[in-house]
């Protein structure tokens, strides 16, 4: 039953990662990234990280799924012209690629890891895998912790001055303002003598 | 454990079915008489004006991009919250940094007016 499961969810992960890469139209290929890590999500709780799954799903699908359908509509890329540059830009992405697999391929078949022979440790039956995460991450782990809020700070500022500018023609109400005005601010009482009616006064001259 | 996960799993499928069945039902049950007017595209019953791609303004990205700088610290305070019983006064002050950090981050950002929407 594990199995099964185990293999179909990998199946569609495999399905959609490999639909985010070749699909012409960029939201669906953000979409499909939704479904690869709803999969990976999937995988991680059936190996026993439930804490990382529920992150995976909270974290990447609900904010950075978000944040990358924005910057795609934000891009505005048509579909026709997203592959203009794929011979051109074919050397340098399969640099990348071989160098990708060769880290996977050190990482997977070194002894430390030992993933091919089955070693993944089994989690203690009696501890809580949020549980097990909590214990060590702040305490031994807890450099790299205090690390991690310094990058989400640089990372507040850098968003902030990159994309925070000041617009200079927005008309807006200042409530505040409005609120404040004082009488004196918008009335001027005039004094001066009566005067009169000048259609009147012909009227005298008239008679007179 | 993951016998815990079997109703998730089951809730998957039926979300699944409940999904895919409507669409294929209507798929295959419903008329279809395509006609060139029916299939052109159109914006409340007249003509598109313009394509519907098209550039957002950056502050929408400001805000989702703050949002998950504090959606990702919610994140760390989960399984602090935990074992806080164990981790003792160590672990709150490990937190206290890690939140002080941000806060400095959430005051440059209000000082700044990046949450004013103008």
């Amino acid at each position: 039953m594990e199995q099964a499961v185990f293999y179909l969810f990998a199946a569609i992960l495999l399905f959609a990662a490999t639909m985010v890469i070749t699909v012409r139209n960029p939201v669906q290929a953000a979409l499909f990234l939704v479904l690869a890590f709803f999969n990976a999500a999937v995988l991680w709780v059936l190996a026993g990280a439930e804490f990382l799954g529920i992150a995976l799903v909270v974290v990447y699908v609900g904010a950075v799924m978000v944040l990358f359908l924005f910057v795609v509509m934000m891009l505005d890329i048509t579909v026709a012209p997203v592959r203009e540059g794929f011979a051109r830009y074919l050397p340098v992405g399969l640099v990348v690629a071989v160098l990708m697999a060769l880290q996977l391929g050190v990482v997977i078949l070194s002894d430390e890891v030992a993933l091919v022979g089955g070693l993944i440790p089994e989690p203690a039956a009696d501890v809580n895998n949020i549980r097990a995460i909590g214990g060590v991450l702040y305490t031994v782990y807890v450099y790299p912790f205090e690390i991690a809020a310094v990058i989400l700070l640089v990372a507040i500022i850098a968003a902030i001055t990159l994309t925070l500018r000041r617009r200079t023609n927005m008309k807006h109400q200042d409530i505040p303002e409005q609120l404040n005005v004082h009488k004196d601010d918008r009335l001027r009482v005039l004094k001066m003598e009566t005067e009169r009616r000048p259609d009147r006064g012909g009227v005298g001259h008239e008679e007179g | 454990m993951l016998e815990n996960y079997l109703p998730v799993l089951l809730f998957i499928l039926v979300g699944l079915v409940f999904g895919v069945v409507p669409l294929l039902a209507g798929f295959v049950l419903g008329p279809r008489r395509p006609g060139a007017e029916k299939q052109s595209p159109y914006e409340c019953g007249f003509e598109a004006f313009e394509d519907s791609r098209m550039k957002f303004d950056v502050r929408y990205y400001l805000v989702a991009i703050l949002f998950i700088i504090f959606d990702l610290e919610i994140a760390f305070l989960f399984p602090w919250a935990v074992v806080l019983d164990d981790i003792g006064l160590f672990g709150i002050l490990a937190m206290g940094l890690f939140v002080g950090l941000l806060l400095v981050g959430f005051l440059y950002e209000w000082k700044k007016g990046a949450l004013e929407w103008e």
